[in-house]
C-alpha cells in the first residue's frame, strides 16, 4: 500500500523498445500496485510488483503468457513487460478497465443494484470464461471478488489479475489463492492451486454472486467471536460444512447474521441448488467430485430461461416444477401466475414473458451458447393485443402444429399463436407449447 | 422496489486503536505534527481499503498518553465518518496507563458479540515513565487484547525498543524505526492499510516461509535507504 512509482515516471515496455508514463495510480493489492499509464499515446495499465514478489519466477511466468495470448477478450491478459533503469523489479502492460465495469464488492454492498437476468449472465460469462481459460491447459490460481469486475447493464464480465495464470499441475510457487475462496485442501496445506482448485473457488464466487453470502459461514462461523487466521482455517479448511447440507443441519444460517442466505437460497430452482449442494458437500472432500464450468454454463442459461415477471409487483422470480419450489413471489408474497413456457427437449424450459427472445442455443443443438442475433422474440398480435405469439426472426420457414392437429408454415417475419400444445418445428428442434395451467 | 431480496454482504466489526505517545519529547522538533500529518494522510487510504473490503466494518479509536492516558476518541467511529483531530505534546510517558484503558475497551463485555481481531498501533518516542508491565498485563489478560494484531512504531533513535517489543509480543516482528517524517507517514499507512487489510479480508495469499500468527501480517515496506536506489532519479 504504498506507491513503487511516481506520476509522470516513465517506463520501458520491453519488446516494443516504446515508453510508458504512468498517469494516476489506480490501486495495491497483495503482489504490486496498478496505475493508468500512457503507452504511445495509448491509455493502459500498468501493474509494477513490490520487490519481494518480483521474482525471477513471475518474470518466466508473464513471458510464458504473454506468448500465449488472452484465451479470449475478457481477460486482461499481459501485453507487454515494462521495467525501469530507475526502479527495481518489473512490470507489465495491459489493458485498461473500461468505467462501464464495476467490482464484485459493490455487488455484495449492495451499491450496485442488478436484476436477476443481468447476474445470472455475469455468472454464465464468467463460468465460460474459465472454461476457455481451462480448456487452454491454464490455471488461474486466485479466483475471488477482487479480480472480477462485470457491466450492471449487460452482465459483460471482464477478467483482471491474471499474472498468476499458469499451466495446469506445472504452477511452482507463487499465489495460493485468496482466503474464503480458498479450495479446503490448499487451506489445509495440503495441495496447491490448479484448475481442480479454481472450480471449488469458481463456485464460492457464484455463490457470493447469486447468494451474498458465503456457502460455509452458518451457525460454525456465528459461533465464534473472534474471527482470526486460526477460525478461518477451521471455517473453511479443516472443518467445513456447507450451510444447506442436506445430511447434516449443524452448520445452517444463523437468522441473525446470515439473512441473505436464507432469503436467496429458497428463490432458485431446483437445479442450481442442487450444484451449490454438489459443490460444497462432495466438492469440498473430493476435488475430482466438483462441478465443472460446463455445467454451469448450461445451468446459468438453464436459470436464466427460467426467470419470470410477478403479474402484482414485476419482480423476478424462478420456475421450478420441483416440489419444495416456492409457489409465491418473493417480493410481495402474492401466488405467481405463470406465463406460456416452451419445453426444448428433456431439460430445457423457456419462459415466455413479454420481453423473451430466442436465440439459436436454443434453436439448434449445433449452435449452443449463440446469442448473437435473436431466433425469435414474443409479441403481441397487432389487432387484438390479447393475444400473443412467437415471432420467426429466422431466415428459414418454421411449422406449427396446433393441440387438434392443424399444420402451418410460419415464414420469416410471421407470428405463431401461444397455445397449449402448439408444437413448432424450427427445423433444427422441435418445441411444444405450454400453457400457465399446465 | 428492490430488484433482489436481501441486504448487504454479513460483515464483521475490526477495531482499529491508536495509542499514541504525546509526552514532552513529541513535541521537540515538531514530532507530534509530523504524527497528526501523517495519520490524516493514512486516512484516504484507509477509507479506500474499507471501501474495497465488503467483510468488515472498520471503526476507529485513539488515545494518547502523557501524564496518565486520556481518550483522544473513545466511541468507535465510522471510518467513512472519522476525522483526525489533532494531538499536542506535554508530560511523561506513562504508557501502562493507556495500554490499561484499552484493556478495558476491550474487555468481553464491551466489545461485540462477534468481530475481526482488533489492530492497535502504539507510536513512541521514548521510554515509559510508568508500570508499563501492568498495563500490558491487563491487555493480554482480556482476550480480544491477546488477539489483537499489536503493531509499534518507535520514532527517532531514542525510543525504548524493549518495550515496545513487549507490546507486540512476538519476537518475530520487530518495532519499526521512523527515523524522519517521511518514513513515519510510510509506516502509519502501511499499519491503517495493508495490516487492516490482512486483519479483515487478507488478499492473495502467497507461499511464505515466514511466521504467520493469528493474522498474516504483511511485509513493512522498505525504507528508500534499504533499497540501494537514490531518493531522487
Amino acid at each position: 500500500m504504498y506507491q513503487l512509482l511516481k506520476i509522470n515516471q516513465t517506463v520501458r515496455a520491453e519488446a516494443s523498445k516504446t515508453a510508458c508514463r504512468v498517469t494516476r495510480f489506480l490501486g495495491g493489492g497483495g503482489q504490486g500496485e496498478v496505475y493508468a499509464a500512457d503507452w504511445d499515446g495509448s491509455a493502459v495499465a500498468l501493474k509494477w510488483y513490490f520487490p519481494q514478489s518480483a521474482t525471477e519466477e513471475q518474470r518466466l511466468l508473464l513471458e510464458d503468457l504473454i506468448h500465449r495470448s488472452a484465451p479470449d477478450a475478457r481477460f486482461l491478459w499481459p501485453i507487454e513487460l515494462a521495467s525501469s533503469s530507475d526502479v527495481p523489479g518489473f512490470g507489465y502492460v495491459m489493458r485498461l478497465r473500461e468505467q462501464r465495469f464495476k467490482g464484485i464488492v459493490a455487488l455484495m454492498k449492495r451499491q450496485v443494484e442488478v436484476s436477476f437476468r443481468t447476474l445470472v449472465t455475469a455468472c454464465f460469462e464468467l463460468a465460460d470464461s474459465y472454461y476457455q481459460l481451462h480448456a487452454n491447459g491454464l490455471c488461474y490460481r486466485d479466483i475471488s471478488f477482487g479480480n472480477v469486475f462485470f457491466d450492471p447493464e449487460t452482465g459483460e464480465v471482464l477478467i483482471c489479475d491474471n499474472d498468476n495464470v499458469a499451466v495446469n499441475r506445472q504452477a511452482g510457487g507463487g499465489v495460493l489463492g485468496t482466503p474464503k475462496f480458498m479450495a479446503p485442501e490448499i487451506v489445509r496445506g495440503e495441495a496447491a492451486p490448479s484448475r481442480d482448485t479454481d472450480l471449488y473457488s469458481l463456485a464460492a464466487l457464484l455463490f457470493y454472486m447469486l447468494i451474498v453470502h458465503h456457502p460455509l459461514e452458518g451457525r460454525r462461523e456465528s459461533a465464534i467471536k473472534c474471527f482470526d487466521l486460526p477460525a478461518m482455517t477451521k471455517i473453511y479448511g479443516t472443518d467445513p460444512l456447507f450451510i444447506f447440507d442436506p445430511d447434516d443441519e449443524s452448520n445452517r444460517p444463523d437468522p441473525v447474521f446470515h439473512a441473505n442466505a436464507l432469503a436467496f437460497w429458497p428463490i432458485y430452482p431446483k437445479l442450481i441448488r442442487e450444484l451449490f449442494t454438489r459443490s460444497f458437500t462432495e466438492g469440498l472432500r473430493n476435488s475430482q467430485g466438483r462441478v465443472r464450468e460446463t455445467e454451469w454454463r448450461s445451468a446459468m442459461i438453464q436459470l436464466r430461461d427460467r426467470i419470470l415477471y410477478c403479474t402484482e409487483c414485476g419482480a423476478e422470480n424462478f420456475f421450478d416444477q420441483s416440489a419444495e419450489a416456492a409457489r409465491k413471489c418473493w417480493s410481495c408474497e402474492k401466488p405467481i401466475r405463470l406465463p406460456y413456457r416452451l419445453q426444448i427437449g428433456a431439460k430445457t424450459v423457456v419462459m415466455l414473458n413479454h420481453d423473451t427472445r430466442l436465440h439459436h442455443h436454443h434453436l439448434d443443438e449445433s449452435r449452443r451458447y449463440d446469442f448473437g442475433r435473436p431466433a425469435a422474440e414474443v409479441v403481441r398480435h397487432p389487432q387484438d393485443t390479447r393475444v400473443w405469439g412467437l415471432k420467426n426472426l429466422t431466415d428459414a420457414k418454421w411449422s406449427s402444429t396446433t393441440a387438434d392437429g392443424a399444420v402451418s408454415a410460419v415464414e420469416p417475419g410471421r407470428s405463431v399463436r401461444l397455445a397449449r400444445g402448439t408444437r413448432i418445428n424450427f427445423g433444427t428442434s422441435q418445441v411444444e407449447i405450454f400453457a400457465p395451467e399446465d | 422496489m428492490n430488484m433482489r431480496p436481501g441486504g448487504e454482504l454479513a460483515a464483521r466489526e475490526l477495531h482499529f486503536l491508536w495509542i499514541v505517545d504525546c509526552s514532552g519529547s513529541m513535541g521537540v522538533d515538531g514530532k507530534i505534527e509530523e504524527l497528526n500529518n501523517a495519520i490524516d494522510e493514512a486516512l484516504p487510504g484507509m477509507r479506500e481499503v474499507a471501501a474495497d473490503n465488503p467483510n468488515a466494518q472498520l471503526l476507529i479509536r485513539a488515545i494518547r498518553f502523557s501524564n496518565g492516558a486520556q481518550w483522544h476518541v473513545l466511541k468507535p467511529v465510522a471510518i467513512e465518518e472519522f476525522q483526525w483531530e489533532p494531538l499536542s505534546a506535554d508530560g511523561v510517558t506513562d504508557l501502562g496507563a493507556a495500554l490499561a484503558e484499552v484493556a478495558e475497551q476491550l474487555s468481553i463485555e464491551r466489545m461485540p458479540q462477534r468481530a475481526l481481531p482488533p489492530v492497535l498501533v502504539l507510536i513512541s518516542d521514548g521510554q515509559p515513565t510508568d508500570d508499563y508491565k501492568a498495563g500490558l498485563k491487563k491487555l493480554l489478560g482480556q482476550p480480544w487484547g491477546a488477539k489483537a494484531v499489536r503493531i509499534a512504531i518507535a520514532i527517532g533513535r531514542d525510543a525504548d525498543h524493549g518495550p515496545l517489543q513487549e507490546f507486540i509480543g512476538n519476537i518475530e516482528f520487530k518495532p519499526l524505526q521512523a527515523n524522519n517524517a517521511e518514513r513515519l507517514a510510510q509506516l502509519i499507512k502501511w499499519a491503517s492499510t495493508a495490516v487492516v487489510k490482512a486483519a479483515s479480508a487478507p488478499s492473495s495469499q502467497v507461499v511464505q516461509a515466514g511466521p504467520v500468527g493469528n493474522v498474516p501480517i504483511p511485509e513493512p515496506p522498505v525504507e528508500s535507504g534499504e533499497s540501494g536506489v537514490d531518493d531522487v532519479w
